[in-house]
């Protein structure tokens, strides 16, 4: 396993890379999203400023939509433009456009719209509580067997919420769309994980006025993390259509104050826990899940994260007598989407904290507890998937082992006992499908592409972006090793549209492990096709160069999963993980910190190893920041407006980190980009515990909840 | 208000607002496009320039304020013999992710190194500490100045 | 809005009689650049000082140190007058906003900007620094302590400007010292409470206190209630009770997006006793 340097590290650093706002075109205009300053209400009145001449303004709405009012992916419900209702803050009412920024500027802040108010639901807790704002989308998986539980068994129940959480990728959501009139084309450049998705959009909203859309995407991808998975659909339809009334590029790139307002968010959950523990095995022996999510306005991605959270709802245990019911709830706020663990983490922080909350009803080390619960070779899991490796076991084993667990467990009840402030470890184990769910993969076909040049260069073509994960390294480089070919003739080329094939979205922890693995498919293909050397077969048959080569994504027909009952294999690989947090308690002033966190991962191969540990360690701080300070909304005071607000942590406020991968010998890399993030927020709650002897079933763990939580408890 | 001043070595006058941001200034009027927007509130690093020997975030800056004065961004400090020694370091480490933040980082680094340049982890924390990343978890890029200040050490 | 460029320090004055109204001085720019964004400023004429070189920097005369408006925090951190004559004061500057706001952020826009949350406020009202407000002809020192009235509100008139702040040589020469700043997060935070404190002690018993705290009243003030019930109090005497009930005196904390007013106050508390019990 080698390390090669990042193909598009020198560039970001000395700031030569180009990101959305760095390009500029003849005759290029600039355009705004304008939103609605209303939770839920009719439009009756729109006012423009009078001062301003509106000749000069490119203005739409829903009526100049040529189209369809209706992003297309991932659900068709949303409108690209408010028609009559708003349905939640922030929603998109007109794009509007003018060659010069700060008039533009000037001008939308005067613009007034006057609403007639509807009741808004914006609370998150009250969205949650109340079955009736069901979304119509739910989940049953039901291995209920017929035993009752038994009186001696140990019930435990508990609810645990989870909050917003805000991508905030340093770069925000951009766009430039260019019509051109005499091919009755659209092109757009942007900053986006999907391009396949945006293409669906433009087609959508321009209808039959084009004949042909072309996605790409820009040099640089400034961050994602999800939050360029769906919100680039809307804003690349406005922009094009902009762009078509305009004739003339448009450029929308969002300042940061709306980016933050606008744009999806992780989902809110409450999740419901109820347990039965035979005391006597410490087995778990029934398990009742209740998982929920807040969609927001328009159900967009949440059935496909409703989906992945109920499939890791029931953590890394071997439970038979298993309930679990997930469902959608919406409220009139902007619309929850894709973050880095997708349901995941929602799910990990109710499973793992509620493991902790048993282990403290039978008075045990929460360790004991995991250990007899924990999914072993040949366990099933509740959808009846067979595991057929111990490797969940093998980080846990691993992670105890080098953090000093048992050791720093009893030192520090002891230490606790004399000091005001507390020190406190924690645990969590965790997994996480590679790939879409379920049968996802075999609808999405995905098909990759490679040219091999007259020089011998090779060239890669899949729609997968580089957003900083490393992508278009790592994969170069499984094709370079694969091919035994030099890196530095291997590059994948920025996905286009008309000449990169559709290799799905930049989701789902798939790109390494689906992609890249379909790449290491045809790279032996062609491998074994020259028989040799590629620089010598390419010179000795030079007549038969540039050539095309591609391959689709063949699933599996072992792997089967049944969407009425969701069982089956949810997922064909998962990755494993578990750490250990040690935190620190300042009693005067109610704050936790994270002072340390060892983490042990299979991820399969680590491809590039520095790399694969960037993704961790970036994984882990979001994670952090999740468990400690982010959260986006306060009943009665709204929602956040920016960066001085909305609590990223800082430099002072990182971790000391150990990461360790085992099982590298593997045959092949699975994912890797969402698993970091999945877990460390339970382990620090759970260490909360260790510190205090408080359980916190919320998070963010902020020095103000652990107050009220004291408080009210005294 | 016509201005003027040296940018990376190169003297520039400018007729323009003062009032103007001093990053829209450098961004959309020079076109100097290595210096990034983020939060526009100071609350980042993006955007950090170092104006007359002090690393500053250009966003809550004005045209004004680089009237007579002396600018390096990251691309005037790649050139210099340090900024390469950093470069190589960051790059070296796979500190990069999607690399917004990156130029910024550059130049608060660039900063620490020919102001300090000790190799300590605490010195580096603070130093950076008003430059946000949200990709990588900054261990890479502590590790990486820490790294260019041993070269440097070793060098000098 | 008008942007105004006075060529000196007198001119700027000479010109500051045609505008009477509600204006903004422009320094560093890290506070009205933010104004500007949220609209807090809109029309009002901006005087730009930056350039005014005699506001600037740090010097001892007699038994004053003088701090030029325009100075710094990172100024005010590295001179080696303040490592030596105030190092408690100069170390806790560093906990300001972040390093690269401390280039630009200076001492008077700080105080005239009279944010309740202003980190330096509480430090400067213990050490008994004083404001020189200046106008063409005349100029005067206003203690810090007398200096606000009200949120946002000073006895500043609109004519003057702050010229330097003043602070005794030994201010806190053979005083034990106290900061801490209570934020979100380690850096790039907006103090959801901060309190600074010196005392003398003399077999356990406080022979003299003074605190000061921010974030916790519409300005930073001294905490004269609370001050007066622990002097000349044995450390073992002060009781958790009777100390809530002075500081309610002192203090009238709220609930925004940042913070609770329940859990200030309580903060507040503790910090108190971890000052005094730090000794």
């Amino acid at each position: 396993m080698r390390s090669p340097r990042k193909v598009d590290a020198r560039s970001k650093i000395n700031g030569s890379h180009k990101f959305i706002d760095d390009y500029i075109f003849p005759d290029m205009i600039y355009g705004y999203l304008y939103y609605a300053r209303c939770h839920h209400g009719y439009i009756r009145k729109i006012t423009f400023p009078e001062e301003f001449d509106l000749k000069n303004f490119i203005i739409i709405d829903y009526k100049d939509i040529p189209g369809r009012n209706i992003v297309p992916e991932p659900e068709p419900d949303q409108p690209f433009l408010v028609e009559n209702e708003v349905y939640h803050y922030g929603q998109i009412i007109m794009g509007i456009a003018h060659p010069n920024k700060a008039i533009l500027k000037q001008f939308v802040e005067k613009i007034e719209i006057e609403y007639e108010e509807l009741t808004a639901l914006t609370d998150i807790k009250e969205c949650l509580e109340d079955e009736s704002n069901a979304f119509g989308r739910e989940i049953i998986i039901d291995q209920r067997q017929s035993l009752e539980p038994r009186s001696e068994w140990i019930k435990t129940s508990a609810v645990y919420y989870t909050a917003h959480q805000e991508q905030a990728y340093l770069e925000t959501q951009g766009m430039i769309a260019i019509y051109n009139q005499d091919q009755r084309s659209i092109y757009v450049l942007g900053t986006m994980q999907c391009p396949y998705f945006v293409k669906e959009a433009v087609e959508m909203i321009m209808g039959d006025k084009i004949t042909e859309v072309v996605i790409e995407t820009a040099e640089g991808i400034g961050g994602a993390f999800g939050g360029k998975e769906d919100f680039p659909n809307i804003l690349a339809g406005v922009a094009s259509l902009l762009a078509y009334k305009a004739e003339k590029p448009v450029k929308i790139v969002l300042e940061r104050s709306d980016d933050i307002v606008i744009t999806t968010k992780r989902h809110p959950s409450r999740v419901e826990i109820e347990t039965y523990t035979d005391p006597v095995t410490n087995k778990i022996r029934k398990l009742k899940i209740d998982y929920r999510l807040d969609a927001g306005g328009y159900l967009t991605l949440s059935p496909v994260v409703l989906s992945r959270g109920v499939l890791h709802s029931f953590g890394g245990y071997n439970i038979r007598d298993v309930f679990i019911h997930g469902r959608l709830l919406r409220s009139n706020t902007p619309s929850n989407g894709a973050f880095r663990g997708f349901g995941a983490p929602q799910a990990f922080f109710a499973i793992e904290s509620h493991i902790d909350k048993i282990a403290g009803d039978l008075k045990i080390d929460p360790l004991e507890l995991r250990m007899k619960n924990i999914l072993q070779k040949d366990d099933r899991m509740p959808t009846t998937q067979i595991i057929r490796e111990d490797h969940i076991l093998d980080c846990l084993n691993r992670v105890i082992e080098k953090s000093d667990y048992k050791q720093k467990y009893i030192e520090f009840q002891e230490y606790n006992q004399h000091h005001d402030n507390k020190k406190g470890i924690g645990i969590s184990i965790c997994f996480h499908g590679g790939g879409y769910t379920g049968n996802g993969e075999k609808v999405l076909q995905s098909k990759v592409k490679m040219t091999i040049e007259k020089d011998a260069a090779v060239n890669i073509y899949v729609a997968n972006t580089d957003m900083g994960q490393g992508a278009h390294t790592t994969l170069a480089q499984m094709v370079s090793e694969t091919l035994d070919h030099p890196l530095n003739k291997t590059r994948v080329v920025i996905p286009n549209t008309s000449k990169t094939p559709n290799s799905g979205p930049t989701v789902a922890s798939r790109t390494i492990y689906i992609i890249g693995n379909l790449l290491c498919d045809l790279s032996l293909q062609i491998k074994k096709e020259i028989q040799g050397n590629l620089d010598e077969y390419v010179r000795s048959h030079n007549t038969l160069f540039p050539k095309e080569y591609s391959r689709c994504f063949t699933p599996d027909p072992t792997v089967v999963f049944d969407d009425k009952t969701y069982l089956g294999t949810g997922y064909k690989d998962y990755s494993w993980a578990a750490c250990v947090c040690e935190v620190f308690y300042q009693t005067s002033i109610f704050k936790l910190d994270l002072k340390k966190i060892w983490t042990v991962l299979d991820i399969g191969i680590p491809v590039n190893p520095k790399i694969a540990e960037g993704q961790v360690e970036g994984g882990l701080l979001q994670a952090m920041g999740y468990a400690l300070t982010e959260y986006f909304y306060k009943p009665d005071f709204g929602r956040m407006h920016g960066f001085t607000d909305y609590i990223l942590p800082t430099t002072l406020d990182t971790p000391e980190m150990d990461i360790e991968f085992i099982h590298t010998d593997s045959d092949f890399a699975k994912g890797l980009g969402e698993i970091p993030m999945n877990y460390p927020a339970p382990a620090i709650r759970n260490a909360f515990h260790h510190a205090t002897g408080i359980f916190i079933d919320e998070i963010p763990l902020t020095p103000e909840r652990i107050y009220e939580n004291i408080k009210g408890k005294s | 208000m016509k201005i003027s001043f040296n940018i990376n070595g190169r003297n520039v006058k400018l007729d323009v607002d003062p009032m103007r941001r001093l990053l829209d200034v450098l961004r959309d009027d020079l076109e100097l496009t290595d210096i990034k927007e983020s939060c526009g509130e100071g609350e980042c690093g993006a955007c950090t320039i170092i104006l007359d020997d002090k690393p500053v975030t250009s966003c809550i800056l004005n045209a004004v304020h680089a009237d007579g004065k002396k600018i390096l961004t990251a691309n005037g400090i790649s050139k210099t013999r340090i900024g390469e020694i950093l470069l190589d370091c960051f790059d070296q480490t796979n500190s990069v992710q999607c690399g917004f933040c990156f130029p910024g980082f550059y130049v608060t680094a660039y900063h620490y190194l020919i102001t300090d340049g000790e190799p300590s982890l605490e010195k580096i924390r603070y130093a950076l500490s008003g430059n946000i990343c949200r990709c990588t978890g900054y261990k890479k890029i502590f590790e990486s100045v820490i790294m260019a200040c041993e070269r440097l050490q070793e060098g000098s | 809005m008008k942007f105004i460029k006075p060529s000196s320090l007198p001119d700027l004055f000479d010109r500051l009689q045609n505008y009477e109204g509600r204006k903004f001085f422009l320094a560093g720019g890290s506070d009205i650049n933010i104004q500007i964004k949220n609209r807090m400023i809109r029309d009002e004429p901006i005087f730009y000082i930056n350039h005014l070189d005699e506001l600037r920097g740090i010097q001892v005369v007699d038994d004053t140190v003088i701090i030029g408006a325009l100075t710094s925090y990172a100024d005010i951190i590295s001179s080696p007058i303040l490592k030596e004559k105030l190092p408690f004061f100069r170390n806790s500057l560093k906990l300001f906003a972040s390093p690269l706001l401390q280039s630009v952020a200076t001492i008077g826009g700080n105080i005239a900007n009279s944010s309740p949350t202003a980190d330096i406020l509480p430090l400067l009202l213990v050490l008994d620094a004083e404001v020189r407000l200046l106008t063409r002809s005349k100029l005067r020192f206003i203690p810090i302590n007398e200096f606000y009235t009200g949120y946002k509100e000073y006895v500043m008139k609109t004519n003057e400007i702050i010229g330097s702040v003043h602070i005794n040589i030994d201010a806190e020469k053979n005083w034990l010292a106290y900061y801490r700043k209570v934020g979100s997060r380690q850096s790039l935070t907006i103090a959801k409470l901060a309190l600074a404190g010196i005392m003398k002690l003399k077999e356990n018993s406080i022979t003299a206190i003074k605190i000061a705290a921010g974030a916790l009243n519409e300005y930073p003030r001294r905490l004269t209630t609370t001050e007066n019930y622990l002097k000349s109090k044995r450390k073992e005497d002060i009781a958790d009770k009777e100390l809530k009930e002075v500081l309610t005196e002192d203090i009238t904390p709220i609930t925004d997006l940042r913070s609770d007013k329940n859990y200030r106050f309580d903060v507040c508390l503790n910090l108190i006793k971890e000052f005094i019990n730090s000794y």
